[in-house]
């Protein structure tokens, strides 16, 4: 295996040579780019890449151009995860007939795709490839709805918001569905590492990334992206979004190791009340009206129960 | 265009980052790259802003916080030192401002046409309530 890269803080975390370029076309204040950066930048190796169609792709391949620096696939909207498992594939195939041009090098095989393509429409493509066993990793940049097709709810999309296909009005308070559990779905394959991540966490980003491409075998991360045009808050806020997320325990970091041996990797100080969480976005405006209040009540109630399950399962190790 | 067989595809796009070839890309600074005219890097996204961060470099800690959330990698760091916005690729979002923990901030919106050299020249005071 090739040696970890050493980053022991952020400045020498700054010393990193960026493989993802700017002047793609991302909104000012976009998320997925600053995931993509902390993810690229945990390691030296390699890497090929793939991005699903979504706004990460669309934005970072606009003809004639690209924003990547390494091996990069794009061919649909659910099988980036299959495109990186068929090159992984092909790779093992090649070393082991000893037919690899540069055998000591150690390429790392990446899938970013968002919420939609993963926990709706490339759900299966996905499942398959943990199920099959490739060494792979899968980063879903979470931004919880349809971004680039203008905001339709998934199964990611949290109850409440406000959603094209969902929206609150005068007879709904909008998206009534719960939010889809995928870090436990992709866990219960028994893959060696699923985590959930967050970039205002970098350090915790990092040593997730590292250790899932350190292990032998499939690894699922879910990251947090705070999507300033559908979430609805000023691009200067991101990373108060994502503060906000992590230290609600909406969004809490943690690990799932060989399917069972849960971590929670962040613990607040400050736990902040949901209700700021909710308070900070346009899509849940609607709730701060007497006739839903009721609603915010249940959010914090649904968080708390969240957080005391991840605690009874990292006591229990199932 | 003939018809393809059942096991010819339509071959897709392919664009290279580089001219040439580079052997260590995470071992080679960007500065130090050849990019190929296919690289958006080569690109400019400045028009995009209304606002842009000026840096004065007199109260920066080089803590790098500006350089790991920027979005655009557009905080130039050298040798851990923060050195300068990248004003090609800068969209203006002033994340690398609100993250920014000196006091004053060492980054600050102003309107894109605003003078940098006059603006570092009346920089606010540290603000004590702070
Ligand atoms: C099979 C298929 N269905 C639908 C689309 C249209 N489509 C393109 S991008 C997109 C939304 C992507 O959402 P998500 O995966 O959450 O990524 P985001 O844009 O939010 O980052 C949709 C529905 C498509 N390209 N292919
Ligand atoms: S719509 Fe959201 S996810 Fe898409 S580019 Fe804009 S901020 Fe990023
Ligand atoms: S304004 Fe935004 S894009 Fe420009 S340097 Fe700051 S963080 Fe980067
Ligand atoms: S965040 Fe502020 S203090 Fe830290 S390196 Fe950037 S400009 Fe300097
Ligand atoms: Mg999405």
């Amino acid at each position: 295996m090739s040696e970890m890269k050493k980053i022991k803080n952020l400045k020498e975390f700054s010393t990193s040579a960026d493989r993802f370029e700017g002047a793609n076309l991302l909104c000012p204040g976009c998320a997925h780019s600053i995931i993509v950066r902390e993810v690229l930048n945990a390691t030296n190796d390699d890497l090929v890449l793939s991005a699903t169609t979504g706004c990460l792709e669309v934005c970072t391949a606009v003809y004639p151009y690209t924003s990547w620096d390494a091996s990069w696939i794009h061919i649909g909207f659910e099988n980036g995860s299959t495109a990186v498992a068929g090159a992984e594939a092909m790779y093992k195939a090649l070393k082991n007939k000893g037919r690899l041009k540069q055998p000591d090098r150690n390429p790392k095989f990446v899938s970013f795709a968002g919420d939609g393509a993963s926990y709706d429409i490339g759900f299966q493509w996905i499942s398959g490839c943990m199920e099959r066993g490739h060494n792979m990793m899968h980063v879903v940049l979470d931004n919880e709805v349809y971004a680039n097709t203008g905001g339709q709810r998934s199964s990611s999309t949290p109850i409440g918001a406000s959603a094209t296909t969902s929206p609150a009005g005068r007879v709904s308070y909008g998206e009534k569905k719960n939010k889809k559990d995928m870090v436990s779905i992709m866990a219960s394959h028994n893959i060696p590492y699923s985590a959930q991540v967050s970039p205002n966490k970098w350090k915790d980003m990092v040593k997730k990334i590292q250790h899932g491409m350190a292990v032998e075998g499939p690894v699922f991360i879910n990251a947090v992206s705070p999507c300033t045009t559908e979430w609805k808050f000023d691009p200067k806020d991101t990373m108060m979004l994502a503060d906000l997320a992590t230290d609600s325990l909406v969004f809490p970091l943690y690990e799932i190791i060989d399917g069972h041996e849960l971590n929670i990797t962040y613990r607040p100080k400050n736990v902040v009340p949901v209700e700021e969480y909710l308070a900070a976005q346009g899509r849940f405006k609607h709730l701060f009206k007497d006739e839903y209040k009721h609603l915010i009540k249940e959010w914090q109630e649904r968080v708390d129960a969240n957080w005391s399950y991840l605690q009874r399962r990292e006591e229990a190790r199932v | 265009m003939a018809n393809k067989g059942w096991d010819e595809f339509e071959i897709g796009a392919m664009l290279r980052s580089f001219d040439g070839s580079i052997d260590d890309i995470a071992g080679t600074a960007q500065v130090d790259r050849t990019y190929s005219p296919s690289s958006s890097y080569t690109a400019s996204v400045a028009d995009w802003r209304l606002v842009k961060p000026v840096f004065n470099k007199d109260y920066c800690i080089d803590c790098q916080f500006c350089w790991i959330y920027c979005p655009d990698v557009s905080i130039i760091a050298r040798d851990k030192k923060m050195i300068g916005v990248d004003m090609d690729h800068c969209k203006g979002c002033g994340i690398c401002v609100e993250v920014c923990p000196t006091n004053p901030k060492s980054l600050l919106m102003f309107p894109e046409q605003a003078e940098e050299e006059a603006e570092i020249a009346s920089w606010p005071a540290k603000d004590e309530e702070k």
